[in-house]
């Protein structure tokens, strides 16, 4: 892999404007989505196939009788060890050189695996239909402008944040400003702390958060799941060499039965040799 | 037991499973295999030419989820049309005795082709008993799981991702079993006679003489069958 690449998601400088979401749709040729009014000011509840990032607006009751509204830029974590490129059973989805985790629709059948796997539910599936009128699906989600990096630029969604709240980089440069500004923080917000999670081999999209991550909804220990552990480590090459087995001990079969009755038949010369 | 062949009763056929049994069992290993083809490519790339085939992704899903719902009915057949053979079959499952270990040190010569000899069976041998056994177990997981998988939005997220477990598990396992199965009774030439009894319900007498002794009897006992035994036709004895 060649150097890996970090969005760094600030929330203490995002102001809620949303640009991400737009820019992101922008890019991305996204539909709109519009939504009823669901008595808050965040326009969508989570990602969906049609919108890849949602900012999240979060009443917090802070415990010194504040309340407190969090701003969290959401979208696809990028996994180091990502469920959904576990599960995949037609490795549609593959990490790029970049570190990130894209789907190609090429290969995508629509199943629905990785969105049932996904620890931080980003991901959806969307119904096309063909020219035919034939139906078909397939899953969607933030690609962290892979195409755009391709072409030495950065993520729609970065280039257009106007507070910095949200920026790109070579993956340590980003890590080590993440711990800077904890320390500048961590005076105002006893809580804050870097969203990085351990049990997906760490994360391509890194938050710094005022609160415990369970305040925004988020998964406090994210992993892979085990079920996704059993059933491609253990269960599905358990299974092929399984049915390996019973093939190879029914040709086996075939062939001794046949040897040893040529030589039977040798022997006392025909008759059937059962019972 | 060479004299059972020589009987002139031996050839006669007797009937061994009712009409829904057959039934059951045909709708069973059909919906099995139509179930596993369209499954087939999402379990390895290797077979991905057959989506072309099957319509595409969404219509090897489609084709799928038929095939599921026919997967589930032999059951029921067997239930409404002949719970007596059901029950005689369940019963038969919980049954083990000696004779029944003892079937397996013989089967295995059996089936490479050495000399072996038949250790007395009831209506299903312990072969049988354990292929019935864990085709059940088989298809209550995947069953069980297909429906998580099929309707993931009616439960829990960790109940869908162990679905997707506990679907390969029970079609790993019930394919592997399946082989034997099917190699057992179309191609080992012992036991052949079996392949045209599940199709027809009926085998010839001396087979089923020779290859279930204890239910044979007990059916000859009922009058139902032929006695084979019969010292008139003994010609060694």
């Amino acid at each position: 892999m060649a150097t890996e690449y970090v969005k760094l998601v600030d929330v203490t400088k995002c102001d809620g404007c949303r640009a991400c979401m737009v820019a992101c749709k922008n890019w991305n040729d996204l539909p709109a989505e519009p939504e009823e009014f669901s008595g808050t000011v965040q326009s969508h509840k989570k990602t969906t196939a049609d919108t890849w990032n949602v900012l999240q607006y979060i009443e917090h009751e802070n415990g010194k009788g504040d309340l407190e509204y969090l701003f969290r830029h959401s979208s696809c974590f990028h996994c180091t060890d990502a469920a959904c490129e576990k599960v995949c059973p037609e490795n549609a989805i593959s990490y790029s050189k970049f570190g990130t985790v894209v789907i190609d629709h090429d290969k995508c059948v629509g199943c629905g695996y990785c969105v049932q796997n996904c620890p931080f539910e980003v991901i959806s599936l969307k119904e096309y239909k063909d020219k035919n009128g034939k139906e078909y699906k397939l899953s969607q989600k933030c690609t962290m402008c892979t195409d755009r990096l391709e072409e030495g630029l950065q993520p729609a969604c970065v280039t257009t944040c106007h507070t910095n709240a949200l920026e790109f980089g070579n993956k340590d440069e980003m890590l080590a400003k993440a711990e800077k500004r904890l320390s500048e923080i961590k005076g105002k917000f006893p809580n804050a702390n870097i969203y990085n999670p351990k049990g997906v081999g760490g994360t391509h999209t890194i938050y710094v958060l005022t609160e415990k991550p369970s305040v925004y909804g988020l998964p406090e220990n994210p992993k892979v799941p085990t079920s996704a552990v059993v059933w491609k480590d253990y269960a599905q090459p358990i299974g092929k060499m399984m049915i390996g087995a019973t093939t190879m001990a029914v040709v086996g079969a075939f062939i001794t039965n046949n040897i040893i009755s040529k030589r039977i038949k040798g022997k006392e010369d025909g008759g059937e040799g059962h019972e | 037991m060479s004299n059972h062949q020589q009987h002139p009763k031996a050839n006669e056929k007797i009937r061994r499973f009712p009409k829904a049994f057959v039934w059951a069992h045909a709708i069973n290993g059909i919906a099995f295999f139509a179930l596993y083809i369209t499954a087939l490519p999402m379990y390895t790339e290797f077979f991905d030419w057959l989506y072309p085939v099957l319509g595409g992704p969404a219509g090897a899903r489609l084709l799928h989820r038929i095939f599921a719902v026919i997967f589930i009915t032999p059951t029921f057949i067997l239930l409404i049309f002949s719970p007596k053979f059901f029950f005689k079959w369940m019963k038969e499952l919980i049954t083990w005795k000696k004779r029944d270990l003892e079937f397996f040190s013989e089967f295995v010569k059996e089936l490479f082709g050495f000399n072996f000899k038949h250790v007395k069976q009831t209506f299903f041998n312990a072969g049988e008993k354990i292929n019935s056994v864990i085709q059940i177990l088989c298809a209550i997981l995947v069953i069980v799981s297909g429906f998580t998988m099929w309707f993931p939005g009616f439960f829990p997220r960790a109940i869908v991702q162990w679905g997707y477990v506990l679907h390969n598990v029970g079609f790993g396992l019930g394919i592997a079993v399946i082989v034997g199965h099917v190699y057992l009774s179309v191609v080992h030439k012992h036991s052949r006679p079996g392949y045209s009894g599940v199709v027809t319900g009926k085998v010839p007498a001396w087979w089923a003489k020779g290859h279930y002794t204890e239910w044979y009897d007990e059916e000859v006992k009922k009058g139902n069958f032929p006695d084979l035994d019969d010292p008139k036709h003994k010609k060694g004895a």
